[in-house]
């Protein structure tokens, strides 16, 4: 790998830790101020917004895909660990590279899975909310998906190139 | 299907991450029954279905915020003021402290990190036995799971659309004999030790009290808000967090608004790992309903079963060597 590309998958990285960081940060400040403007809203003046409960949830399904995501990057996936506290080291790493590649290759099935469904609601015209397209809340399915698979995809090329190393000093 | 369903086992066994494996069962059931794998994708939207579960990032956001300021100082502080002058009394913190501070930050494993710290080398001080203590710490991070707000309890209700708050209140008993127990315990433990004890004095209480006047309202509001019915467990959550963020960074400034991202991608990361699990899960349980699992198992267990006594003991065994995110589902289809 040339020293531009390196580069670049550095800045791709960088780049996107602070676009999940960001994302979290304001998915989780408009949720409290959302639901604790609707407790407001329902003490004070006896009503609030119809919308408030469905976008509180969509919120969730948001932060649970892109901390799924962010899970990915920072390898904190619940994973049954019982292998690599008996085996060596040296040994761990083929069953890693295995089940990464299986995980970024279901991740990647997923996606696709989820991006045909956006193209079938697209077709049909859900909404959500109030007269929001549904593909907009919802695209986050495969949009999260298929980073969870490059993420994968990442450590398996990772773990490739440390196995390589090691075999051919 | 049967190599596959093997394989999938095997790659769960060497480290695969557990939503993928459940996406990979689901996918396969799915595939099998001929339905579109799409339809895989469009369960996992449901957890833009369930009620409450907004709390769930809220309270883990509060927690960590918490468990990164001074708070469960204060707090150990504060219970040491109320039961430190008694007979194994720091054993006796250390449980009050924790069930406490656990069930605030969702019993998260969170406690044993920011309370274990403290009062694993004060426990060590005062002459207790040192598998006794990691034991204590270990054990007491688990205290506070039957209390509102624990999110096991909270998860619980969503999926098995049970009331959250009878779950709750239900709670409590069970809690507080786990309490007793380890308080009692404790105490047995303590029997030898012949450090003297420190006298209940009111000044140390008051100090205490005016220290952590911040975080006192938070139990009456949180507590009180839930068991009386006045919040809704998401309502409450989002109340505690606003709450907490604006009393730790703003006032008492504790937590600067530079570390603030850093604290709320710790949290969410813990979220999202559970949020996942919950969302593929759906996939899967669907397809088991349509295969009749359920009925399956239920099938078996009452020819195998007579009395509730050993339907119980079953179930604890169960409960015991099956405790993965799943157990929840087959209790709440069973």
């Amino acid at each position: 790998m040339s020293d531009r590309e390196s580069g670049l998958l550095n800045r791709l990285e960088r780049w996107g830790t602070a676009a999940e960081n960001a994302s979290l940060v304001i998915l989780l400040g408009a949720m409290m101020l959302l639901a604790v403007g609707q407790i407001v809203m329902r003490l004070f003046f006896n009503s609030g917004f119809v919308w408030a409960d469905e976008l509180l949830k969509l919120m969730v399904l948001w932060i649970a895909l892109i901390a799924s995501v962010a899970a990915s990057r920072s390898n904190r996936h619940l994973r049954i660990d019982v292998v690599s506290h008996f085996v060596p080291e040296k040994f761990a790493r083929l069953p890693r590279l295995v089940v990464d590649a299986f995980a970024a290759f279901i991740c990647g099935v997923l996606a696709w899975h989820s991006y045909r469904f956006i193209e079938l609601s697209i077709e049909f015209e859900d909404t959500v909310l109030v007269g929001v397209p549904s593909w907009m809340a919802h695209s986050i399915l495969p949009i999260a998906f298929a980073l969870m698979s490059y993420r994968f995809f990442l450590s398996v090329a990772g773990s490739a190139i440390d196995m390589l190393r090691t075999k051919s000093p | 299907m049967m190599i596959l369903s093997v394989v999938l086992i095997v790659l769960a066994v060497f480290g695969a991450p557990l939503f993928v494996i459940i996406v990979a069962s689901a996918m396969l059931g799915y595939y099998k029954e001929g339905i579109d794998l799409m339809a895989v994708a469009i369960e996992v939207l449901g957890i833009a279905n369930m009620p409450f579960l907004s709390a769930i990032p809220l309270f883990t956001f509060a927690g960590f915020l918490l468990s990164e300021s001074s708070a469960p100082k204060r707090l150990v502080r504060l219970t040491g003021a109320l039961l430190g002058w008694m007979p194994g009394g720091l054993a006796l913190v250390a449980l009050a402290a924790s069930a406490f501070f656990t069930a605030f930050t969702g019993a998260s494993g969170v406690t044993i990190i920011a309370l274990g710290a403290i009062l694993y080398p004060a426990l060590k001080h005062d002459g207790y036995p040192d598998n006794f203590n990691l034991g204590l710490v270990t054990t007491s991070g688990s205290l506070g799971l039957l209390f509102a707000p624990s999110l096991p309890l909270i998860l619980y209700g969503v999926i098995a659309e049970v009331s959250i708050d009878n779950l709750f209140r239900a709670g409590i008993l069970p809690g507080l004999l786990m309490l007793l127990m380890l308080s009692g315990y404790s105490l047995w433990v303590a029997r030898g030790n012949e450090k003297p004890l420190t006298p209940f004095s009111f000044k140390e209480l008051a100090g205490a009290l005016r220290e952590s006047i911040w975080e006192l309202p938070l139990p009456i509001v949180v507590l009180g808000g839930i068991y009386s019915g006045f919040f809704a467990v998401s309502e409450a959550a989002a109340v505690t967090a606003l709450y907490v963020l604006i009393v730790e960074v703003a006032i008492l400034r504790e937590i600067s608004p530079k570390d603030l991202p850093g604290v709320m991608r710790e949290s969410m990361l813990l979220v999202g790992g559970i949020l996942i699990i919950l969302g593929v899960s759906l996939a899967s349980t669907n397809y088991m309903i349509d295969a009749g699992v359920p009925q399956t198992l239920l099938a078996i267990v009452a020819e195998q079963v007579s009395s509730q006594a050993s339907f119980l003991i079953l179930l604890l065994l169960f409960l015991r060597y099956y405790v993965t995110p799943r157990c929840f589902y087959y209790i709440a289809i069973g």
